[in-house]
């Protein structure tokens, strides 16, 4: 009985703090379009999708595999990646590159990113520093399951 | 093995006090203790080198340290393989080593059961100081029709060429120009070609030597790996199935992926050859995988298919006709299912028209590979079957079921002889893992297991009766044909009491060692 009188209480005093965030910041709202100017500012909404944040410099991203100098990938398929992936969501699959100081290349380059938690853990173990995640592409959706599973072609950038 | 008189001497590893045979060496006498003294060059199959440094280790009493691999072990011999002098040896030859190799474990097929990288690993762990550049050598070198050499990562331990000098004798490798250039390469023009060449890969301490068909396909710490036996010749090659266990997202195309030798001394030391090691595709490749209904009876579940069977042989049985059957069966069996054969067709039905049909004899060679290109001949042999002498027509000949296992007729016969002969057979079963070109002339097909998916034993052409067991699970509808036999007899109601405790196999290999004096014999 008491128990139950205690939640009780904890929900009132919780819709009170809400309450009391939205007058504050409400209040000063009101008086700042007045023009009226006081120290305190009220909380800010960033109008997205219009308006954007800016993404911290450490930020991870949309993958992208990179690119040698001849537009060729830098990845080796070396499959370390595939293998630290926490959620399994790459796959490579590697050939014969006839230049016998390239040896290997991926033939196949497929991240699930249905399934990618966004760690970085792929980038992290990358011994060719060839997969970032630094495109700033933070809105990475689609209306289906495939649309978002990446091949080379979307991922070489 | 010779059974000289050897003296058993005493001495300490480490403080460990181990009594070990005269003439060993420290390395051997460490390694069998479990003792482990890194060492690149050392195999045991050949002499010792001392090429590589690695195993440098301090003895009592010695003013320098000495090379674990080839000082022979003397009474009372106080070693450390542990200390601070030695760790540092080690470190120092590593860094030797490293020098002049290059950075490819990210495209080197051995990254991961390297030795080199295993050693960095344990006593290295320094930061690189050289600052010259690296020698450039060759890196894609045709060594062989499946080998390739690449020069930079040689480590000049020269186990290759030791093992082309004692094992196979054919010399196709050897050690070119000197210093830093030094290179181990082929004489012009004549690449290693013999039929184990296969095993220098895995003798290859590094990636210098790497096999063109597991080239780039995987990563081998994705692969699990099973022991098995060699089905390719009688031999019995104990080997190691390394398989693709799949991932758990994405489709593999296949699941074995290499075969290497599993030390066995009592057969095939630790070699096997390459007929052996690059024929695997067997497993993977034009498998049966469902029961294929040529009647149109409804026959898509094992129970049907037996009680189908069931009804046809019963009926002959009554009648006295059991004559009427013919069995066909192969030494690709194993001894189990040879004996379920023997008993139920041979013993319990009175069935005369058994035949075997056995892949056409091959090559040999003077190591392991034996002409029968199946893995129980001897075990088919010895196990008191009357084989009649194979002949289309005795076979056909009013028979009414025919119970075919495998499908080596095909190699006896052209398909359209077999057809020929066999095409007014009212019942035409076939029991087979691979679909091949008799299953459009059977009435039902039965997709079968190969060894690396059942359990059992073979007899290798020397005697020896080998257990396997499964290393990974049968597809679709694939079942043991052991098992399939054990049912039908089940079905047929022969002997209840005797064939019910046929569960798995182990109760039918005592019976069998029981029954069968070449198995009780032998152990
Ligand atoms: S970010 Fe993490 S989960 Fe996503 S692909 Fe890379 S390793 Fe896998
Ligand atoms: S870790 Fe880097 S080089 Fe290796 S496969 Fe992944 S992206 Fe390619
Ligand atoms: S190729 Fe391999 S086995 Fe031959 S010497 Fe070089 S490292 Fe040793
Ligand atoms: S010698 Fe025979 S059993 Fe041994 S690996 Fe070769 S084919 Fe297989
Ligand atoms: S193992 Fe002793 S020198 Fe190579």
């Amino acid at each position: 009985m008491i128990r139950v009188l205690g939640n009780f209480i904890e929900i009132i005093r919780g819709s009170v703090i809400t309450a009391r965030h939205f007058i504050v910041n409400m209040w000063f709202h009101i008086v700042n379009l007045l023009g009226i100017k006081t120290q305190r500012k009220g909380a800010v909404t960033i109008q997205y999708p219009e308006e954007k944040k800016e993404l911290a410099y450490r930020h991870r991203s949309l993958h992208r595999l990179v690119k040698r100098e001849n537009g060729k990938p830098r990845c080796v398929a070396c499959m370390l990646c595939a293998t630290v992936c926490p959620s399994d969501c790459i796959y490579v699959e590697a050939a014969e590159d006839p230049d016998p100081e390239i040896q290997k290349y991926p033939s196949q380059f497929i991240i699930d990113l249905s399934r990618c938690c966004f760690c970085g853990f792929c980038v992290e173990a990358c011994p060719e520093d060839a997969i970032r995640m630094d495109t700033s592409l933070i809105e990475v959706a689609g209306d289906n399951r495939d649309a978002l599973v990446y091949d080379k072609d979307n991922l070489l950038r | 093995m010779s059974k000289e008189k050897t003296k058993m001497i005493h001495i300490q590893i480490d403080g460990k006090s181990l009594e070990v045979r005269e003439g060993t060496s420290v390395l051997e006498a460490a390694l069998q203790a479990g003792i482990e003294i890194p060492h690149l060059c050392y195999h045991p199959a050949f002499p010792s080198e001392g090429s590589c440094r690695m195993c440098l280790v301090e003895i009592e009493g010695r003013p320098d340290l000495e090379l674990a691999c080839s000082f022979p072990v003397k009474d009372g011999m106080k070693v450390s393989t542990q200390s601070e002098e030695v760790t540092k040896a080690r470190k120092n030859m590593l860094e030797f080593l490293l020098a002049e190799h290059p950075l490819d474990c990210p495209i080197c097929d051995k990254a991961g059961e390297c030795k080199l990288q295993d050693y960095y690993e344990q006593y290295g762990f320094f930061e690189s100081r050289f600052e010259e550049k690296k020698e450039k050598k060759e890196k894609k070198v045709e060594i062989g029709k499946t080998l390739l050499l690449d020069q930079e990562r040689c480590i000049l331990c020269t186990r290759c060429i030791r093992f082309l000098k004692e094992i196979t004798g054919t010399r196709e490798l050897g050690l070119f120009n000197r210093g830093v250039h030094t290179g181990v390469n082929i004489y012009e023009g004549n690449p290693v070609e013999n039929n184990y060449s296969g095993n220098l890969v895995d003798i290859c301490p590094v990636g210098a030597i790497t096999d063109k068909d597991f080239r780039f396909q995987t990563r081998n710490w994705f692969l699990g790996s099973g022991p098995s036996i060699c089905p390719l010749c009688g031999r019995g090659c104990n080997i190691d199935i390394e398989y693709h266990p799949g991932f758990p997202h994405f489709p593999v195309p296949k699941r074995v992926y290499r075969i290497g030798p599993r030390e066995n001394h009592r057969v095939n030391g630790y070699w096997i050859c390459d007929y052996g090691r690059y024929h695997y595709s067997y497993i993977d490749e034009d498998r049966q995988e469902q029961i294929v209904d040529n009647k149109k009876e409804k026959l898509d579940s094992w129970e049907r298919v037996l009680d189908f069977l069931k009804e046809r042989i019963k009926k002959l049985y009554y009648m006295n006709k059991t004559s009427r059957i013919a069995v066909l069966t192969s030494s690709w069996l194993s001894n189990e299912e040879l004996f379920l054969i023997r008993k139920i067709f041979q013993e319990d039905l009175n069935v005369e028209k058994i035949f075997l049909t056995d892949p056409l004899p091959g090559e040999e060679d003077n190591l392991l590979l034996t002409p029968e290109r199946s893995p129980n001949s001897k075990g088919a042999s010895q196990m008191g079957l009357n084989f009649k002498e194979l002949d289309l027509n005795k076979l056909a000949e009013r028979t009414e079921v025919l119970l075919m296992f495998g499908s080596h007729i095909t190699e006896h016969f052209a398909t359209a002889q077999t057809q020929e002969a066999i095409g007014g057979i009212e019942t035409k079963v076939l029991l087979n893992p691979h679909i091949s070109d008799l299953n459009s002339l059977m009435d039902v097909v039965l997709p079968t297991c190969v060894i690396a998916e059942k359990e059992g034993t073979l007899t290798n052409v020397k005697g020896l009766v080998q257990p396997f067991s499964p290393v990974f699970e049968a597809k679709g509808h694939c079942r043991p044909e052991w098992e399939v036999l054990v049912n039908l007899a089940k079905k047929l109601a022969l002997n209840f009491r005797y064939y019910s405790p046929f569960t798995s196999v182990k109760p039918i290999f005592k019976k069998m060692q029981k029954e069968i004096g070449f198995f009780g014999t032998k152990k």
